[in-house]
């Protein structure tokens, strides 16, 4: 254990006589709690998690990493005190930052804290009462919010107590720690109706994808409301001018330390201050009384075989091999065999690799993010604007689109069950090219079709048909520039590397290539875009290049295949 | 002589559907039971009520005349439980993973810490004895999980699949280490697949399908009962009556089209 931890093991175990009278084991409760903490030290959380790549390298003083990233979070919060005309706004801004990031930051961790099915196994069948097992597991829960979220306001306590005197300090000091229960609370609503509507396996992967979700919206809030919102405009924001506010949580805190500090006779503030007040006791109430025990009766379900038991039973519907879209699609592009099978073990691994989605999706949303940026306007004001006839713009977003799909490239030869793929080497495959073919395809069309029919649609709806032309110079390109990195970088068969030998320097040179080249591309169309028969030149060459680069894929032999040594 | 473990009408169900169905068993000091039947059969299950940890369900278990639903702490402090699928938390070193099971039992330090080194160096760990547990292979794990499960040196040592991932000299060991624990008077619950083992180590067979026990005595009286088969056999039929070779033939008939 490192020092924040043996302290805060300390604080909680100080009321010792109370907990022996209540019949808790206190040598017992001590050892869990140690023992959970030091694991809890060496396994990563959150999105370090997910994005963990080194498997070699045993994790550990994860504590002091997490104590730091909460001071960079709670630095963020500090934003919230430069809006607003008074510190009713400015806190209730500083509140829904604070309660939507410790939400998003607890309810990440909680599916390693609590749903950890080994405990079952390990500790229930040991001679430990209930009470100590289950006080173990909330001062541990205690413990870890304390460590999240204290560093998280350390520095908007130190500016209150600096600006406004200790008085302040108390009481906003005392109004996060009910906006801390208010959040317990809404996240432990959550988990229950969650796993009200599915199985904790797929609630592991519901948080996954929340996890993403809340990185882009954190992407984009930094990027657009700056751009949306002027500065005046920030710092004349007034929460009390609106009767709405009421209906915001947050702004029951922001008011209540108003009222705390001013004691002015505004019924509002009355109301906010009380509400602010009893409302997290009320909850957390409820959550002691109505949600925590039959949260407990579902996390004691897993492991159990109740869960796969289900499944077999589902399985016993028609046999169904691959959809009719996804036959449609592999039927057009592919040839028949290997480079087919290809296609469609691709398709579907990279709609159930959660590995592959955590790792790809997050840089779909940014995408996503980028083009909504460059529709709006940059004059300070509101709306969305599409730049008519420019088409410098239509050849920016086509060269920009195809990000995503190099991320995904990147990862294509990666995956957590990289020892599946022996099936490709026992299986009688001529060339490992019409594999590797095959899997750049899918993504192709996966990931690059639908945007590009998508800005087809753009051109037709507000562009002249003369840019037709530029259109499918501008998407013949991108396949080029795709494949071209793809026979360049793409070296193994799909997913059949482990993500720990991945290597480091790679992804930044990539990172430079994968900007350079669609660039230069984009700058050279830019500047032939008016002259008709240079474009249709330019596509019939990129046409035979992109022939060309796919047959040179095709054939690549199982000589040329990086192989894999660690089966 | 008292049973040191009975099952008393025993039934539990999942939501609608009931995976025991009133499961009879007494059980006497000294006895290796090899538990046996297919897959969810509720092998699983009733190792999991013996150990505490599902403890919604109808009928009585005793041990040692104590009833578990009751006296559920001290039934545990005498069992020892070997999970299946290699449980346990990786993270740690086997000394802190012993180390922590130890506490739990609420055993002494230096007792504890003297029984895990022995033990661990009795199965060719002490090389690796203070490194995390990560990177170490099925085998070893059930080696640290099998120490875990012996360390307060219970009475009744229960073993989900314990042989699952070990080489050949280990389940030597194993194997020499359940029948020197029974002629200790040490009760063994033995929950296996492997007929072939199950054969050799207990001298009582249980075999349940469906949630209730189908057959039940010594591997000689059950050749006695059903013709001189081997186990595998004898376990076959009863599962699965005279079925048993029909999935291999139809298996050859599907290349007939």
């Amino acid at each position: 254990m490192n020092f924040i931890d043996r302290f805060l093991v300390f604080i909680v175990l100080l009321p010792k006589g109370f907990y022996k009278s209540f019949g808790v084991n206190y040598n017992q409760l001590k050892t869990i709690l140690k023992y959970k903490n030091i694991m809890g030290d060496r396994t990563p959380k959150g999105i370090n998690a997910l994005r963990k790549t080194n498997q070699n390298k045993p994790t550990s003083n994860v504590s002091y990493f997490q104590t730091f990233l909460s001071i960079f979070l709670g630095l963020m919060f500090m934003f919230s005190f430069y809006i607003g005309v008074n510190y009713e706004t400015k806190l209730t801004i500083y509140f829904s930052m604070y309660m939507f990031i410790l939400a998003s930051t607890l309810i990440a961790d909680f599916t390693t804290v609590l749903i950890d099915v080994r405990d079952n196994f390990i500790i229930l069948p040991k001679p430990i009462n209930d009470k100590t097992f289950l006080l173990s597991r909330l001062l541990y829960i205690i413990i870890h919010i304390v460590k999240t979220a204290l560093p998280m306001t350390l520095l908007g306590l130190i500016y209150m107590g600096y600006y406004n005197g200790l008085w302040a300090l108390f009481t906003f000091f005392i109004l996060i720690l009910f906006a801390t229960l208010f959040t317990v609370f809404l996240i432990n609503t959550i988990y229950i109706l969650v796993l009200k509507i599915t199985t904790p396996n797929k609630f592991k992967s519901f948080i996954s994808y929340f996890q993403i979700l809340i990185t882009i919206l954190l992407y984009a809030g930094y990027q657009i409301i700056p751009k949306i919102i002027s500065q005046s405009t920030l710092q004349g924001i007034n929460f009390n001018l609106s009767n709405f506010s009421m209906f915001v949580p947050s702004y029951w805190f922001g008011a209540a330390w108003q009222f705390l500090n001013s004691f002015e006779n505004s019924f509002k503030l009355i109301v906010c201050t009380v509400l602010a007040l009893t409302v997290p006791v009320f909850s957390i109430w409820i959550v002691i009384q109505y949600l925590a025990p039959s949260f407990n009766k579902k996390l004691a379900l897993i492991g159990t075989s109740t869960e796969e038991e289900k499944v077999v039973k589902s399985n016993l519907k028609p046999v169904k091999f691959t959809s009719n879209y996804l036959r449609f699609f592999s039927a057009i592009f592919t040839a028949k065999g290997a480079e087919r099978m290809s296609f469609i073990h691709t398709w579907k691994m990279t709609s159930r690799s959660r590995d592959f989605k955590m790792k790809v999706y997050p840089s779909l949303g940014y995408l996503m993010v980028y083009l909504v940026l460059v529709f709006l306007k940059n004059d300070g004001g509101y709306g969305i604007q599409f730049p008519e006839a420019d088409s410098f713009f239509y050849i920016f977003v086509v060269y920009f689109c195809n990000f995503i799909l190099i991320t995904a490239l990147g990862y294509l030869s990666f995956s957590d069950k990289f020892k599946a793929a022996w099936i490709y080497y026992v299986s009688p495959i001529d060339k490992p090219g019409k594999l590797q073919l095959g899997a750049v395809k899918s993504l192709l069309t996966k990931f690059y079709l639908p945007l590009a029919a998508l800005i087809l649609i753009l051109v037709f709806m507000f562009l002249k048909l003369s840019y037709l032309p530029n259109y499918i110079l501008g998407i013949s390109n991108q396949i080029l520039i795709v494949l071209s990195i793809a026979y360049i970088s793409f070296k193994d068969l799909p997913f059949s590397a482990s993500a720990g030998n991945k290597v480091k320097g790679s992804s930044f040179v990539r990172g430079i290539f994968t900007l350079l080249i669609p660039l230069s591309f984009g700058g050279i169309h830019y500047l032939i875009r008016d002259f008709l028969p240079v474009v249709i030149l330019l596509i019939i060459l990129s046409f035979i290049a992109i022939w060309m680069v796919l047959d040179s894929i095709k054939n690549r032999s199982w000589e040329q295949i990086k192989t894999q040594s660690d089966f | 002589m008292e049973p040191i473990l009975s099952l008393v009408n025993v039934f539990k169900s999942y939501g609608e559907k009931q995976v025991l169905k009133g499961i009879n068993l007494n059980i006497y000091p000294g006895q290796v039971i090899g538990y046996i039947g297919p897959n969810g059969a509720g092998k699983s299950t009733t190792v999991k009520i013996i150990c505490g940890l599902i403890s919604d369900f109808e009928g009585e278990v005793l041990v040692n005349g104590l009833d578990i639903k009751k006296d559920a702490l001290l039934v545990k402090s005498k069992i020892g439980y070997v999970p299946e699928l290699a449980e346990l938390y990786d993270v740690l070193t086997p000394i802190e993973f012993l180390s922590f099971m130890a506490e739990l039992y609420m055993l002494n330090e230096q007792v504890a810490n003297e029984r895990m080194t022995k033990m661990l160096i009795a199965f060719g760990l002490e090389a690796v004895m203070n490194q995390r547990m990560e990177t170490f292979s099925k085998g070893m794990r059930q080696k640290v999980l099998i120490i875990s499960g012996l360390l307060h040196n219970p009475d009744i040592l229960i073993l989900d699949e314990p042989l699952s991932g070990l080489d050949a000299n280990s389940v030597i060991t194993v194997k020499d280490l359940i029948s020197k624990l029974a002629k200790e008077g040490k009760t063994i619950f033995y929950s296996s697949h492997m007929m072939d083992v199950v054969e050799k180590v207990s001298d009582r067979i249980i075999l349940i399908n469906n949630g209730t026990v189908i057959a039940d005595g010594s591997f000689e009286e059950l050749k006695q009962q059903q013709g001189d088969k081997s186990l595998e056999q004898i376990f076959s039929y009863l599962t699965q009556g005279s079925n048993n070779n029909n999935a291999a033939s139809q298996l050859l008939e599907a290349f007939n089209n």
